[in-house]
């Protein structure tokens, strides 16, 4: 199938700063797509090179076959938009900012509209300047689903939100899953992405870690909390790709990935072995195992001359 | 039912789900013929992506604890009861190992495991 959103080999530099590096993503079409990563890893200028509100220096950007460049206004005129903070005329009610809006869609926008406000119980009269944070989130998600779109685009949209509200974005969200829609969103709220996400790619320092379905890492990864046996040599492999890890006298732990089940069991009978435990790790370890190794460039595996000898 | 999901929690979401319809069966709270909330209608109360819910369907479907009643949707089938039932027995057993396996290796003989087992089911008969 054709991807819905792809980017090809996109890069976007702020003077000698690289905000996106090379970057190549594909989202299928009906997927729950999450990016995340660090502050300033790229999430926000990849979405804006996407609507075309940002024009890379190098590769290429569609959504839904149109280029996000050239064809900036139609990509944002079939794709539903929040902004991490969405400018809003401040002067509207919130019954004008979606009559005003729907003049830039076909009809059927301002019923729509009016019936979302309706379920997120907007004050329709209330200005825009007198609205909480969490009610101009919801002006702001009304506005983007309005019309409808094939797409939907978030960029942190939880961000500093209320529990509730938060909720209730997720519940919006998952509707638009359902419907067989696409959702491409940012988000530092791990917990979240873990409920809502197909998909996740792990952005760092503007270019792509890992893009692979949620299921996929969850049955891949393991935690395992080993203890040594007294005297024992640590062996070299594993059987599986070590990702982190972490060592205090005796006792080892690491997350690794690809352990299959015979590679287990015989970990399991390994005389170097006293104790293990194995667990599933939650996204955020994960999440924080793959930015670490980012960060401190993909090291060599360990060559059994740095074996290390416990005393 | 009602559900209680932890995203964070080692067992897949899905995987979750699917246990806990197993559970509601096994302890009667669900019985054959009851209908389970549309995929679309689960997702949004639990805020989990559909998809997620989807897959929980379908290996409870495999499973044989649900079937698709035409036009309706999904419902619990016939002798789901003995399957869950069977199932429970199977995970408390798992668990149980593991649990076993552990205190094996913590250097505790085998009665002396059976004591602390003893000692812990006949306080809890003192208990209820």
């Amino acid at each position: 199938m054709q991807p819905v959103i792809r980017l090809d080999e996109v890069t976007k530099r702020y003077g000698s700063h690289r905000a996106v590096d090379g970057l190549t993503l594909k989202v299928p079409s009906g997927v729950v797509y999450a990016l995340l990563g660090e502050n300033g890893a790229g999430k926000t200028t990849t979405i804006r090179t996407l609507l075309g509100l940002v024009a890379p220096d190098e590769g290429r950007a569609t959504v839904l076959g149109l280029d996000s460049t050239r064809q900036g206004h139609l990509v944002r005129s079939r794709v539903g938009y929040v902004a991490e903070r969405p400018t809003l005329y401040d002067w509207m009610t919130v019954s004008e900012i979606g009559w005003f809006t729907s003049g830039f869609y076909p009809s059927g926008f301002y019923d729509r509209y009016l019936k979302l406000a309706a379920q997120y119980e907007l004050p329709l009269k209330r200005k825009i300047k007198h609205l909480s944070k969490g009610m101009r989130a919801k002006v702001a998600l009304s506005l983007a689903l309005a019309h409808e779109p094939e797409v939907l685009i978030l960029d942190e949209p939880t961000s500093g939100l209320d529990t509730l509200v938060r909720r209730e974005f997720l519940e919006g969200m998952v509707d638009i899953a359902a419907a067989g829609r696409t959702v491409l969103l940012s988000s530092h709220q791990i917990g979240e992405v873990e409920r809502v996400a197909d998909r996740i790619a792990i952005l760092h320092a503007g270019r792509l870690v890992i893009d692979e379905k949620l299921d996929t890492l969850k049955d891949e990864i393991r935690e395992l909390n080993i203890t040594l046996a007294a005297g024992a040599r640590t062996p070299h492999t594993l059987g599986g790709e070590i990702l982190s890890e972490r060592r205090h006298q005796h006792q080892w732990q690491l997350l690794v990935r690809g352990l299959d089940d015979e590679a287990l069991a015989a970990l399991r009978n390994a005389p170097w072995l006293q104790e293990l435990g194995v667990r599933t790790p939650s996204l955020e370890e994960i999440f924080v195992a793959y930015l670490k190794r980012a960060d401190e460039g993909h090291r060599p595996a360990r060559t059994a001359e740095e074996e290390a000898v416990l005393p | 039912m009602l559900f209680h999901i932890d995203p964070s929690n080692g067992l897949a979401i899905y995987e979750q789900i699917a246990r806990q319809v197993k559970f509601a069966v096994a302890g009667g709270s669900l019985r054959s013929g009851h209908l389970v909330p549309s995929v679309r209608e689960l997702a949004r109360e639990l805020a989990i992506n559909p998809n997620t819910i989807a897959r929980a369907y379908r290996q409870l479907q495999d499973d044989g604890v649900l079937e698709a009643v035409r036009g309706t949707g999904l419902e619990v089938a016939p002798g789901a009861l003995e399957r869950c039932r069977q199932e429970r027995l199977d995970l408390i057993r798992a668990r149980l190992r593991q649990v076993l396996t552990e205190a094996r290796q913590s250097q505790l003989d085998p009665d002396e495991i059976r004591a602390l087992v003893e000692a812990e089911l006949s306080l809890m008969h003192q208990e209820a």
